[in-house]
């Protein structure tokens, strides 16, 4: 076991780690963060999203022990200050169904919007490419992005 | 028209900012403090083989682990429609990687070493991997106990054979209508497997606790099915139903999958061995592929009699359904066929087998669309080629058959009002069905494709569904029901539901994923059937609740109960336009009288739902004299597709799709049902691809090579259309058509792919291999 | 998923520290870049080391610079990296291609080039690339530097020709003298995020030289001289490219597995090969290499 630390959202944790411990077993079972869900754990589903350092990662294909130091930010911190244009957008157009990718594939959108604020079409479908959704045929949640990202 | 307040509105689910705030949890999300325990599978390496031993000592040495239990601790049938299925295997296993045994240990870690250590000696069996084989003469038996299994009454099984059960069809008469026939056309088609691939697995977490109590915790679509399941098969053990409670958090996806009972009975009898530990069973995505119910496959023989003018004069379906290892809920979805195989025409002349197969791979199940996907494919593949034989446009070839209200279905009862013919002219209409396209790049070529849909519930005759309504002291609501949100929107339309009758908006109304100790009864969330049989107890629940209203104020006001009406979450009166009394100055604690004395109290609504007009009861011979579907859903759809002909990928333009819900209730819910389904029923044809290998074991049991779409696969254009011939016995006119949406891609799109290359393809997936390998051996030709 | 295997981990500062740890655990050891395939393999229970050696805090791994009329990829250059690196676009733009159609944005901007190549697995997206631009793999060890043809590199499905106490420390590719174009073609299952099921790659240079590589199509991707010197003498023209399709069936040696036949994996093979062939003429025939997305 190995004491380190790193900023969830927002907040500077410590916590012991055996190097075999996933990252997403760490932020779910001992860390009590549960929107990063598990849905194949090889990293083809992307539900396990966060955002590490500012970038979208696969939290189930990293080990606990590697974020040592660093930045992570999960749909918890980004919802900490009520939802964002991005949210209330995905809420208002009943964008989800079942609601279970909706953490990773958010994140992948907050990414996509702070790089690029006005992406076009084909740029939001290629951010959340990793993103698998089985009940929404990811229409509505294209739709919900262009809105909120139209140049007004 | 009636004007609607909340009906009819796209209102904002009412798990919305759960779900995109990252606050949903799921059943693997809850905590059960440090006492948890986590329970491993240990599974059988052969399709069909004899257990011969099962060693455990290895296993229960190992630190941490508190039980290793196997089928000799549980030798107790189960099963949704017929009890064939054990909770873990008794004598032999009957599908690559069924549970032998489990470890229940501190960790997740001890369980999976434990697991390991579990030592099982095999006698394999022959196995058998095909329906057609399974029905040949002296195939091995998967079920040499067959006959002695318990079953619903309308399952007719075949003693000492493979055949679980065989449905029947026989209207009017085939002969005559076949050699009335001016055109002919026959030909067999083939659909395998699917998986449903929620993207949350089967999680279930159970205790029994030192009182006696069993509670689970399960990722589920049928919270009471499933506590009548675990009390029935765990009785021996002394459980009564009242003991039982299955708690239901948000699931993350059903599609089937999660119906009747599968994995969570693991969890359920594993407690019992570790009283007074909550015990965990998490699936992974590979069990998810080969451990859960799977879609059925079929091998489907159709032929089809016409006039010239394309009427359909009769129609033989005879359908070998590979229902796999236990087909306890698969047998209905065979059964659900064989009544509705004519699909949504008028056809006098009919008959229909529909036999369901013992097979030794993973037990088929509920699959969205329940079986219509799969002969439709045949069903709607053959109309087009018979259109293009006759030269009649295959529209107007549907048009001349679609079925209408009051025409006979296969089993004689009157069709239902609807909408099928406005759905043709709406999808002809938005797709420009007569404009000729023509693709400028030699190496495109460009189709259309169109296909029609229909489905009824399968249910039990007695389904049933209920609700309780409690009003609070605002005026709020809760709302208790015992149906699954499984994304659908369910609890947001029985919300608007209520706030129709009682005038309180929807956003006052709480309604959640329910608990069986505290929500009445609901069969369960399938079928299609929830929004109107749940949507009728929960109008009947609201109506109750003002009638309670009604009833309170005409004592205390002396105001004429039929003249008062709910309007803005107040108590109106047409003869007294001066009176009006908001309901939150006394549904809770009543109206006060001059002497002081206070009458009412707090007003709880009540309603509950059966359809009393169905029957099973029927000549099993020919299907004729019940009423076995309460109704039907249809509706039509087209596509324009361009296919690489180089490579065979086929990109989707734009598809239209129009369904009839009676009355969309929330209307952008039911576009939602209309975009994903489209998008599931693309992914069946076009990319998902189950492989087995000789030993009946899954080869593509992940997302690496199981594909579903991503955001990448979307077509440019998808087009929903509400069609609305209102249900007569329907909430509001309502009727289920959450399935029916995948109904019509895979046909529509072979269909457009024959448009494009001139080549028809009769099995399904219809990948970019498929297609393009066909025109490499049509180039030669 | 609770892996059940224990395993030690060190996080090396620097080079140094790191050659000298692989050197004390040599095959007991594997090293930690992006970890995207390592996490599978290790979950999976297949190659679990004893150690693993996160070399992630080894700042000088993660360039990417153009050196000598080379342009050298450090180990630790992600995909992403590689996508919005100029320096990749204007002198491997065949290899930002590939870069593009690796896996979906969440992994892209963890995996890494050369863990690509280091785990030398067939349906790798790297590999086509690299061979058409000759590149070099640069491995250190305790014994010291030792560079290895990309042509080299590949031994077999998952093996290279990597040392036990070795590091990749980073590939460099020649920028060649003469103008140039290359493009990459992938058979995919579908648009979405796919693993190659056959790949192709071409670079053309003005002198009508054509080189020509092959991936997911053997347990090895691979040059194919004999069609290179056939097109380089032939000109690429219409039965040129016909002729060259038909050598294909000779060069490759598809398999049947589950993503695909072998017929299909041949048929792609040669109608990639003439799409990747006549991209890369359009694209050589711009006054600028460089054609944005």
């Amino acid at each position: 076991m190995k004491k380190i630390s790193f900023t969830l959202n927002g907040e500077l944790r410590y916590i012991y780690v055996a190097p075999n411990e996933g990252l997403l077993e760490v932020l779910r079972d001992k860390m009590g963060v549960k929107s990063p869900k598990c849905g194949c754990d090889s990293g083809d589903c992307g539900a396990c999203t966060v955002i590490l350092n500012g970038k979208t990662v696969r939290s189930c294909l990293i080990f606990a022990i590697e974020v040592d130091g660093q930045d992570i930010l999960t749909l918890e911190g980004i919802s900490k200050d009520g939802l964002t244009p991005l949210q209330t957008a995905l809420n208002e157009r009943n964008a989800y169904q079942c609601g279970y990718c909706a953490p990773g594939m958010i994140l992948s959108v907050t990414e996509l919007i702070k790089k690029n604020p006005h992406p076009s079409e084909h740029e939001i479908k290629e951010s959340i490419a990793g993103n698998l959704c089985r009940c929404t045929g990811y229409k509505p949640v294209i739709d919900a992005v262009l809105e909120v990202t139209k140049k007004h | 028209m009636e004007e609607y307040k909340f009906i009819g509105k796209s209102a904002i689910r009412v798990d919305g900012k759960e779900k995109v705030s990252g606050a949903a949890l799921y059943t693997d999300d809850l905590e059960f403090g440090p006492d948890l325990l986590y329970a491993e599978i240990v599974e059988g390496p052969h399709a069909h083989a004899m257990i011969l031993s099962i060693d455990t000592s290895e296993a229960e040495k190992v630190p941490e682990v508190l039980a290793v239990v196997t089928g000799k601790d549980f030798p107790y049938n189960f099963g949704l429609y017929m009890k064939d299925r054990f909770i873990f295997a008794q004598d032999r296993v009957r599908f690559f990687g069924e549970q032998i045994a489990a470890v229940v240990a501190r960790t997740p870690q001890a369980a999976k070493k434990a697991a390991k250590l579990v030592k099982v000696s095999y006698a394999p069996l022959p196995k058998v991997l095909s329906p057609i084989d399974a029905v040949k003469k002296n195939a091995d038996l998967i079920h040499p106990d067959l006959e002695n299994y318990e079953h619903v009454p309308w399952f007719f099984p075949k003693p000492k054979s493979n055949i679980a059960h065989h449905r029947k069809i026989r209207k009017g008469n085939v002969d005559q209508g076949f050699k009335d026939a001016d055109y002919v056309l026959e030909d067999t088609y083939e659909v395998p497997r699917y998986s449903h691939c929620a993207i949350e697995y089967h999680a279930a977490v159970a205790k029994y606790d030192h009182s006696g109590r069993l509670t689970v915790w399960a990722s589920s679509q049928s919270p009471h099915t499933q506590r009548n399941l675990f009390a029935n098969a765990l009785a021996p053990l002394g459980l009564k139903h009242n003991d039982v409670r299955v708690i239901a958090p948000h699931v993350g996806g059903g599609f089937g999958s999660k119906a009747g009972v599968t994995m969570e009975i693991i969890a359920a009898a594993v407690a019992m061995k570790v009283q007074g530990h909550p015990v965990k069973v998490l699936w992974n995505r590979e069990r998810e592929f080969y451990n859960t119910y799977q879609r059925l496959g079929v091998v489907a023989k159709l032929k089809i009699g016409v006039k010239k003018d394309g009427r359909i004069t009769a129609l033989h379906h005879e359908l070998f359904w590979d229902a796999g290892a236990y087909v306890e809920y698969g047998a209905n979805v065979v059964n659900a066929v064989g009544l509705s195989a004519i699909g949504p025409y008028k056809v006098e002349n009919a008959s229909i087998d529909s036999y369901c197969i013992y097979t030794n791979l993973p037990p088929g199940g509920p699959y969205r669309g329940f079986g219509y996907s799969e002969f439709l494919f045949g069903l709607e593949s053959h109309m087009d080629r018979i259109a293009k034989h006759l030269g009649i446009d295959p529209i107007e070839i549907r048009r001349r058959n679609a079925i209408k209200e009051g025409d006979l279905t296969a089993y004689g009862a009157h069709m239902n009002p609807n909408g099928l013919l406005q759905a043709i002219d709406a999808v002809e209409k938005e797709i420009k069905w007569s404009e000729k396209l023509k693709s400028s790049n030699p190496d495109i070529a460009i189709g259309k494709g169109f296909s029609l849909f229909w489905k009824a519930p399968a249910m039990p005759p007695n389904a049933s569904s209920s609700c309780f309504l409690k009003m609070n002291e605002d005026a709020s609501i809760n709302l208790l029901v015992s149906g699954m949100d499984l994304g659908q929107g369910f609890l947001t339309v029985m919300a608007q539901i209520a706030a129709e009758i009682l005038s309180v908006p929807t956003s006052k109304i709480r309604t959640e994923n329910p608990d069986t100790d505290r929500n009445p009864y609901e069969w369960q969330t399938v079928a299609s059937h929830i929004t109107w049989g749940c949507g009728n107890a929960v109008k009947k629940a609201a109506i109750d609740a003002r009638d309670q209203i009604f009833d309170l104020i005409a004592r205390t006001n002396f105001l004429p109960k039929d003249m008062l009406y709910l309007e803005d979450e107040k108590v109106k009166c047409k003869s007294d336009p001066s009176f009006e009394l908001a309901l939150r100055d006394f549904v809770i604690n009543g109206i006060q009288m001059e002497d002081g004395t206070f009458k009412g109290g707090p007003i709880i609504g009540r309603g509950s739902f059966m359809p009393e007009y169905t029957s099973t009861n029927a000549n099993p011979e020919t299907s004729q004299g019940g009423h076995p579907n309460v109704h039907y859903t249809v509706g039509a759809a087209a596509a324009i597709i361009e296919i690489d002909k180089q490579t065979g990928k086929v990109k989707v333009k734009k598809i239209v799709e129009a369904v009839d819900c009676g009355k969309a209730l929330n209307p952008s819910l039911v576009d939602g049902q209309i975009v994903g389904g489209i998008m599931q029923g693309i992914s069946t044809v076009l990319y998902e691809d189950m492989k087995f290998d000789h030993r009946g074991k899954m080869l593509n049991p992940n997302f690496t090579d199981y594909k579903i779409p991503t955001a990448l696969d979307v077509p440019d254009e998808i087009i929903p259309i509400i069609i609305e011939v209102a249900q007569p016995d329907g909430p509001f006119g309502a009727r289920g058509m959450g399935e029916h949406t995948m109904i019509p891609v895979a046909p529509m799109i072979a269909n457009a792919i024959d448009n494009a290359l001139g080549i028809r393809i009769k099995t399904m997936p219809i990948t970019a291999e498929k297609i393009c390998l066909e025109i490499l051996k049509k180039e030669k030709e | 998923m609770a892996i059940p295997y224990e395993f030690g981990y060190e996080k090396p500062l620097t080079l140094e520290e790191a050659i000298q740890l692989l050197g004390k655990h040599g095959k007991n050891a594997r090293v930690l870049a992006g970890g995207t395939d390592l996490a599978n393999e290790v979950k999976q229970g297949f190659r679990v080391p004893e150690v693993l050696i996160d070399i992630k805090g080894i700042d000088s791994l993660r360039k990417i610079e153009i050196i000598d009329d080379r342009l050298h990829i450090g180990a630790l250059v992600t995909f992403n990296e590689i996508l919005e690196s100029k320096a990749v676009q204007d002198n491997a733009y065949i290899l930002y291609e590939a870069a593009g159609l690796v896996a979906s944005n969440g992994v892209r901007n963890r995996a890494t080039m050369v863990g690509n190549i280091c785990s030398a697995v067939a349906c790798m997206d790297s590999a086509a690339p690299l061979l058409v631009h000759d590149a070099t793999i640069h491995c250190l060890s305790v014994d010291g530097q030792r560079d290895v043809t990309v042509q080299k590199w590949f031994v077999d499905n998952r093996k290279t020709a990597i040392g036990e106490k070795e590091l990749v420390t980073h590939v460099s590719i020649p920028i060649p003298k003469l103008k140039y174009a290359g493009a990459y073609q992938k058979m995919m299952r579908y648009s979405g995020e796919d693993l190659s099921q056959a790949n192709v790659g071409v670079l053309l240079f003005s002198d009508g030289k054509c080189n020509v590589a092959f991936g997911s199509v053997g347990p090895i991707p691979k040059r194919s001289p004999k069609l290179e010197a056939f097109i380089k003498e032939k000109g690429i023209n219409s039965q040129s490219i016909a002729d060259a399709k038909e050598m294909i069936s000779k060069i490759i040696a598809p398999i049947t597995d589950v993503r695909a036949t072998k017929e299909y994996r041949m048929h792609m093979t040669k109608v990639m090969f003439e799409r990747a062939i006549n991209t890369a003429v359009e694209r050589l025939k711009k006054p600028k290499l460089i054609t944005k997305k």
